[in-house]
């Protein structure tokens, strides 16, 4: 289990993350989502370790994060943060054995190959990462992330995503969003900040809704994902269909509806 | 599917590339301890060798085995253990900032370094407990010292919050390298011993006063951190996508730092003490690897280290040869080879990484 317990974080005067008290189960995908500067990318990186806050705690199995190594945490929890830059000129497959660097293995040649195939980077995989477009990278990226934790293991694992689908299509993005939710049989829990409401409404078992640092709500996705709790959330009309003949919904922000509302002062 | 495994087709290439390299070192080698103000027959120098180990082979008259054996091997090897240490510490300093710009000379490490020296040479003989203790270790220590704080000052100048600031990083640098060069001319200034009047060897220079103490102090404080330094090779690897990114596939990133920043100047610094500030060799070789057989760091290291010999023994042979009998400053060399083909690498780096 992936558990925050009361994490509260401060900039200065101001509070980033507040209070959030959280689960991710081994098998569950779940969605956060917030309006920008919600606190997502710092509740994130709380999430990951990357920073330890002074307040509340995270626990991977039940053992809070400052007791694990860097490679000991490196084996429960992988992580895809939003974009990578890099400024040497390393090939595709080199990028993506790299989540293997710390992991003792005899099989990276397969497991590289296999996660490629499946986030489908084989074919440019002596390409330099630098030419790749947006998309390709992200992919890359995710093909990196899936070898660290790609191996079956006796205990729980998680895999924190930020936004990994931003740069893609919307086949892509499908694509990737069922990798991710095929990996739920593999005893792994996973938590995805997601931009995209219907991406979130069609794969996620539950969502949390994040604003000004407070988790609003969380719940069963069909629950949290209501016309009256998103619009409190992003303070726009947003419309929920349900679909009944697929027993999904469908999240439809409502555009606004007469022109020339805008005055400006200089045109 | 292809049946070629990837992995061991790239590590067999990378054990060629390195023993190729290796073989040029030793020819390069070779070659120098022939050339010089006093030539010695390549025949010579195989029987002096050979007779070092016991073997008697050819003829050679005592006088060439004297130059050999006590001018010329030690200067050879004091060239190619400097070089060696430059390169490894500009790859792995710029691993480490993520930045191909950065250089031990450049980030201040060099100026540190030669600062130190010049301090301990001319206000060591007030602290005569000091130099009692440290003996030879001395001068490559303290100038480990200086290096060491330099290149710490600047990265505690440069990064915040786990990002480094390039901007800021190269112009600390440029702060630091001018700060100590003036601090060298004062010191300089200040010191009665006429040998430490020569700016040039602080500034652009010198391996000519090599000797066999100053070839295993190099072995000891530089051979040795080479060698750990590139067992850090997937650690620097991981760094290369995000300091952060490193940490999350399971990267002790504090610890990285800490070994390429203490080896790094320790290496630079041992070496300054013993032949001055030599620049461009730490820039130009990891970039010249990078560019021709890609960033891997399980290559680039190693290959630094060689590349790094083949330069700077190179340099030195040229140093020597050029304006014979006399001897130029071996920086002028390494600058003079150094920036044209720096130019020329950059102005082709766009073809090359589009092959």
């Amino acid at each position: 289990m992936l558990e925050a317990s009361h994490l509260h974080y401060c900039i200065g005067p101001r509070s980033i993350v507040k209070q959030a008290c959280f689960r991710v189960k081994p098998g569950e995908l779940v969605a956060l989502l917030g309006p920008n500067g919600a606190g997502k990318s710092t509740l994130f990186r709380l999430l990951s370790g990357e920073v330890i806050g002074k307040q509340g705690e995270v626990c991977y199995n039940g053992k809070p994060i400052p007791s694990f190594s860097s490679a000991a945490l490196s084996k429960v929890r992988a992580v895809m943060p939003q974009s990578s830059h890099l400024n040497f000129p390393f090939s595709a497959r080199e990028i993506v054995e790299m989540g293997l660097s710390m992991v003792q293995t005899r099989r990276k040649d397969l497991v590289v190959e296999e996660v490629m195939e499946l986030t489908h980077t084989l074919e440019y995989k002596n390409r330099m990462y630098h030419h790749l477009s947006g998309g390709e990278k992200q992919r890359v990226q995710l093909a990196r992330v899936l070898t660290q934790i790609w191996e079956k293991q006796p205990y729980a694992r998680y895999l924190l995503l930020d936004e990994p689908t931003s740069s893609m299509d919307i086949a892509q993005q499908q694509h990737v969003l069922k990798i991710v939710r095929e990996l739920k049989s593999r005893n792994i829990g996973i938590l995805a900040i997601l931009h995209d409401l219907n991406l979130a409404a069609s794969y996620a078992d539950r969502v949390m809704l994040l604003k000004n640092g407070d988790v609003r709500h969380q719940g069963p996705t069909h629950e949290v994902m209501t016309s009256a709790k998103l619009e409190e959330v992003f303070d726009h009309p947003i419309q929920v269909i349900k679909d009944k003949e697929r027993g999904n919904i469908m999240i439809h922000p409502v555009p606004h509806q007469k022109e020339n509302q805008l005055h400006y002062h200089t045109a | 599917m292809l049946a070629v495994n990837p992995t061991i087709e790239k590590r067999k290439l990378h054990v060629l590339l390195l023993f190729s390299l290796t073989v040029g070192v030793m020819g390069v080698g070779l070659l120098s301890a022939t050339m010089g103000a006093y030539a010695i027959p390549f025949s010579a120098v195989l029987s002096i060798l050979l007779d070092q180990i016991g073997v008697q082979w050819g003829e050679f008259e005592p006088r060439q085995a004297t130059v050999f054996l006590q001018l010329r091997l030690p200067r050879i090897l004091l060239a190619m253990l400097v070089g060696a240490g430059l390169g490894i510490s500009g790859a792995a300093l710029q691993g480490l900032f993520r930045n191909p710009l950065v250089e031990p000379g450049l980030i201040g490490v060099s100026s540190g370094g030669a600062l130190f020296a010049v301090l301990f040479i001319v206000f060591g003989d007030q602290v005569p407990w000091l130099v009692e203790l440290t003996g030879s270790f001395g001068l490559p220590l303290f100038a480990f010292l200086g290096g060491l704080i330099n290149v710490l000052l600047v990265y505690r100048l440069a990064s915040m919050a786990g990002k480094t600031d390039i901007a800021l990083l190269i112009l600390a640098g440029v702060a630091l390298n001018a700060l100590c060069g003036a601090l060298i001319g004062l010191s300089i200034f200040y010191a009665d011993d006429a040998a430490l009047r020569n700016f040039t060897f602080w500034s652009l220079g010198d391996v000519g006063g090599a000797n066999w103490t100053k070839v295993s102090i190099g072995s000891l404080l530089i051979g040795i951190p080479a060698l750990v330094l590139s067992s850090q090779y997937k650690q620097l690897n991981a760094l290369a996508i995000g300091e952060s990114e490193a940490f999350h596939i399971g990267v002790s990133v504090q610890r990285v730092k800490y070994i390429v920043l203490m080896l790094s100047a320790l290496m630079v610094g041992v070496g300054v003490s013993m032949t001055g500030t030599i620049g461009f060799v730490g820039l130009v070789v990891p970039h010249l690897i990078r560019l021709l057989f890609g960033a891997d760091h399980r290559l680039v290291l190693p290959a630094s280290i060689l590349v790094g010999s083949l330069l700077l023994s190179f340099a030195d042979l040229l140093a020597r040869v050029m304006v014979m009998p006399a001897e130029m400053p071996i920086g002028i060399i390494t600058a003079i080879i150094g920036s044209p083909f720096f130019i020329w690498l950059i102005m082709n780096v766009k073809t090359i990484n589009n092959r």
